[in-house]
């Protein structure tokens, strides 16, 4: 008790070895499962230097991947978790408020109306005209969505989610668009990124999210307090000191940024956003300042885990991610809904 | 790069150049269809969603769409080639089975005969059944010069609907299969002007004023019919739709442009041309 | 010239093809000012002039000769705190972290939290969630986070907007008490948006009669604020005098339209 009332800027977490510790552990399983079966003797070859073919299938296909999975669920998972600071609510997630579809849309339109355009960047530059794409699209999402819920208060789930659901709408009509005027291939092109899938793991694009992933929790450290103050309503947050503009400003960009890289390099991964801050406040409680790195680690988890069964469950084919995380997600969205209806008190 | 040569280099012991007969992963309707007609099935390690004749394939492991192959599924098969008929990806994958030593191949049939004829030799070669290949190809020959010949006259004006899922009808326009098709058999694509497959509105139906409407088998069975499929908006008002002139062949053999090209050209002729039902 | 800590010349607010103001008051420290008139008179849009939530379209608000809108929110928060209307919170935050929140511009002190929730009395709610609160504590975490907010600053602003709505009597009484002593402890001024008259007058130097966007007087709280209150809200008002020498107040609807 008496540490919470010190308000540290940044509360001790108790247990962080452990939780690493976890994460190490659920990594070197993931790692392990696949296709190909692979055993000790292939981390010991890898360790040590050796180039057996499992340490090959390790270091180049299976670690990538599993890196990948756990940046983009840290990615997604703290996005999920400023989502719902920002808009003051918990049922707030990237992928309801229709940011993903911002990105979606971005990519579509990139990859069909503009894709003349695009080809005629230089070389060096047409791999980033997708990821580019994206993240300029669920930033505009994002700004669009606050000046509605601005006007919203807070615990006015469903003014948030049906504003969510129009921008959606919006932003679909014009995929639609774009899938009518699209020729096969750009059709194809735009189907296939669109399921949600880690298939495009590779290092560099991983070290990119990882970065993104630390300068986020760098900006979580930083306004964690402040998010805390933003649950009191923006006026109260304003009153008491806390810079709202400039604070929602920044934490928004941070979450377009996360949202739209992962949906840039994995198309649509929906759900996690929304189950890991859950679970994080259900372990640490509602203090945003412990919330966000937790639903980090939550959001690394159970993609991780969703990625293992999508590489296992029908080998040697690979289901998309984003079908799994959808088939797990909303049957326990249906959960938390009715409990944040029971708690509101039917305000919805 | 360094990577990709070590990658190789460990895996060498399992892909050797020289192999007469390698395991081969198939991607293509087509392409497994030939591997089948060559004798090749032994050496078949995994088949992709479209390959489903002849029905033997359906048994092999499934390594899923073709467009989204996964690098371990493949490799856990253990092949030396992989064969894909154009549409496998993601590049990404096919890059990382490159530098896992698989020989990766992909053959185009560009909608033409002697494009079959040349794949057909080529898959013979990369599977080590030239001899068999030369025999395939001599009588598809054959068959190709012994088919039907369109009557003279003014050919038929056919629309290709396209109709898997339901309410979605899309039409097939200039360099398609279907097209290609039409125009072997001997018949007008009624929708000219246009690329690519698009949604089927009833002004362009009208338009088109098709005489016949031809469909896959598997597409008129998800439209309920004949009588389902002509619900759709403008075909019931065309001359085809009049007449009930709606006519449909298995999916495969109509579009796959595989070893059985003479057969469904000739199966196609005649349907078109009002020969047989 | 003599500065006042509040100064509003002109203020004025136009929104919706509304008018409010233009206000001319001054505020001193240590003054108890209550805001009173009809709903929708424009008693919360003249706090918030005041609180520097709203810009004024036209004239201004200065605090401590500054325009409050544009201070530092940092500085603002250390000048004049805010006891909003809402209590809504979202999320279950714990009491302390809501009470603690009240410090954001000022140290990390957790001993105000503690020392702010005893004077609102809400010792006993630490550790408890604020959403499981009923609605009077609720109002004790917040009193106590504004509490917390000017406990270590003297001659600030405490502004406090219709608080007591649907508290029991004792409990507003109370809480009223406790503002009125932490203000006077600390040189604060208190300005105050109420409803009760009866509060007002018990409570209160100075009386704030706003209607129609419009400061119609600025009176003395007391029996001489009679016939203005009863302009005000068109009501019959008597004032009884009570054994223990103070007052009751007896209200009556006018029977004619005034």
């Amino acid at each position: 008790m008496d540490a919470l009332l010190k308000a540290p800027r940044w509360p001790a977490l108790p247990g962080w070895p452990l939780a690493v510790a976890l994460l190490a552990v659920a990594v070197v399983l993931a790692a392990n499962s696949g296709a190909i079966p692979l055993g000790l003797a292939d981390w010991q070859a890898l360790l040590g230097g050796e180039q057996t073919q499992g340490a090959m299938v390790l270091a180049q296909l299976r670690l990538p991947r599993v890196a990948f999975a756990v940046v983009v669920g840290a990615a997604l998972g703290l996005a999920g978790a400023l989502s719902q600071g920002v808009f003051r609510n918990p049922l707030a997630e990237p992928t309801l408020l229709g940011i993903p579809s911002g990105a979606v849309c971005a990519v579509a339109l990139m990859l069909t109306v503009l894709s003349a355009w695009a080809g005629g960047l230089p070389a060096a530059w047409r791999p980033f005209a997708v990821p580019v794409a994206a993240l300029g699209g669920a930033w505009v999402m994002c700004g669009l969505l606050q000046g509605v819920a601005r006007l919203l208060v807070p615990g006015a789930v469903a003014g948030l989610l049906l504003a969510g659901l129009a921008l959606n709408a919006l932003a679909m009509a014009v995929v639609g668009l774009c899938t009518y005027l699209a020729t096969d291939e750009q059709l194809r092109n735009l189907t296939f990124w669109q399921l949600g899938s880690l298939a495009l793991a590779s290092w560099p694009v991983v070290a990119m999210l990882g970065v993104a992933v630390a300068g986020a929790l760098v900006m979580s450290r930083r306004w964690g307090q402040g998010l805390n103050a933003l649950a009191l309503g923006e006026a109260v947050a304003a009153q008491v000191g806390v810079p709202v503009v400039r604070m929602r400003r920044m934490l928004v960009l941070t979450l377009a940024v996360l949202s739209g890289l992962a949906v840039a390099w994995c198309g649509l991964i929906g759900f996690i956003g929304l189950l890991a801050p859950h679970a994080a406040r259900g372990l640490v409680g509602a203090d945003a300042r412990r919330v966000l790195p937790v639903a980090a680690w939550f959001g690394a988890v159970l993609l991780l885990l969703a990625d293992t069964a999508a590489r296992t469950v029908v080998v040697p084919a690979e289901l998309p991610v984003g079908i799994l995380t959808a088939l797990f997600g909303a049957p326990v969205l249906f959960v938390l809904l009715k409990r944040a209806q029971r708690e509101i008190g039917g305000g919805w | 790069m360094k990577r990709r040569s070590l990658l190789s280099a460990a895996l060498l012991p399992a892909f050797v150049r020289a192999q007469p007969q390698p395991r081969i992963v198939s991607v293509g309707g087509a392409v497994t269809e030939t591997v089948f007609a060559l004798g090749a099935q032994g050496q078949l390690a995994g088949v992709d969603t479209t390959s489903l004749f002849p029905v033997d394939a359906t048994k092999l492991p499934q390594v899923g769409y073709a467009r989204t192959l996964s690098a371990e599924g493949v490799l856990a098969l253990k092949p030396q080639l992989l064969l894909a008929s154009g549409e496998a990806g993601p590049p990404l994958v096919l890059a990382q089975l490159r530098s896992a030593g698989v020989r990766v191949e992909v053959l185009d049939d560009q909608h033409r005969f002697d494009g079959v004829l040349a794949r057909t030799q080529r898959i013979g070669a990369l599977c080590g059944r030239e001899r068999e290949a030369a025999q395939l190809v001599a009588r598809l020959q054959q068959d190709w010069a012994a088919r039907p010949k369109p009557p003279a006259g003014a050919p038929p004006r056919v629309l290709f609907v396209l109709a898997h899922a339901a309410g979605q009808l899309r039409v097939a326009g200039e360099g398609t299969s279907a097209d290609a098709m039409l125009t072997l058999a001997g018949a007008r694509n009624a929708l000219a002007g246009v690329q690519g497959y698009k949604p089927l509105t009833a002004e362009a139906a009208l338009q088109a004023a098709p005489d016949v409407v031809l469909c896959t088998t598997q597409g008129l069975d998800a439209q309920g019919g004949a009588d389902g499929l002509l619900k759709a908006p403008g075909l019931a008002l065309t001359p085809a739709g009049r007449a009930r002139r709606v006519a449909s062949m298995e999916a495969l053999l109509l579009l796959g442009f595989g070893p059985r090209l003479p057969q469904a050209v000739a199966e196609l002729t005649d349907r078109l041309h009002g020969r047989t039902a | 010239m003599t500065h006042h800590m509040l100064l509003l010349e002109e203020a004025l607010l136009t929104r919706h093809g509304q008018r409010f103001g233009g206000f001319d008051l001054r505020v001193d420290p240590g003054e108890r000012v209550a805001l009173l008139g009809p709903s929708g008179a424009g008693k919360s849009t003249l706090l918030k002039l005041m609180s520097g939530d709203i810009v004024p379209t036209s004239g201004r608000a200065l605090l401590d000769g500054r325009p409050v809108a544009a201070m530092d929110p940092l500085q603002r928060a250390r000048r004049r705190a805010v006891l909003p209307q809402s209590h809504q919170v979202a999320f279950g935050l714990p009491v302390e972290l809501v009470v603690s929140l009240g410090r954001w511009a000022g140290d990390d002190g957790g001993r105000w939290v503690r020392q702010a929730l005893s004077w609102a009395s809400a010792g006993h709610l630490l550790g408890r969630r604020y959403d499981r609160l009923s609605g009077g504590e609720q109002a004790r975490v917040q009193l106590a986070r504004v509490l917390a907010q000017l406990a270590d600053v003297e001659r600030g602003l405490l502004l406090v907007d219709e608080p007591l709505a649907s508290l029991d009597p004792g409990l507003q009484l109370e809480l009223l008490d406790t503002l009125s002593r932490f203000c006077r402890e600390r040189g604060h001024a208190l300005v105050a948006v109420l409803h009760d008259i009866q509060q007002a007058l018990g409570g209160f130097e100075r009386l704030l009669l706003v209607s129609r966007g419009q400061v119609q007087a600025d009176v003395p709280a007391g029996t001489a604020a009679l016939p203005a209150l009863e302009a005000l809200f068109g009501l019959r008002l008597q004032a009884l005098q009570v054994p223990d020498g103070g007052w009751a107040l007896c209200a009556r609807r006018l029977e004619t339209a005034a």
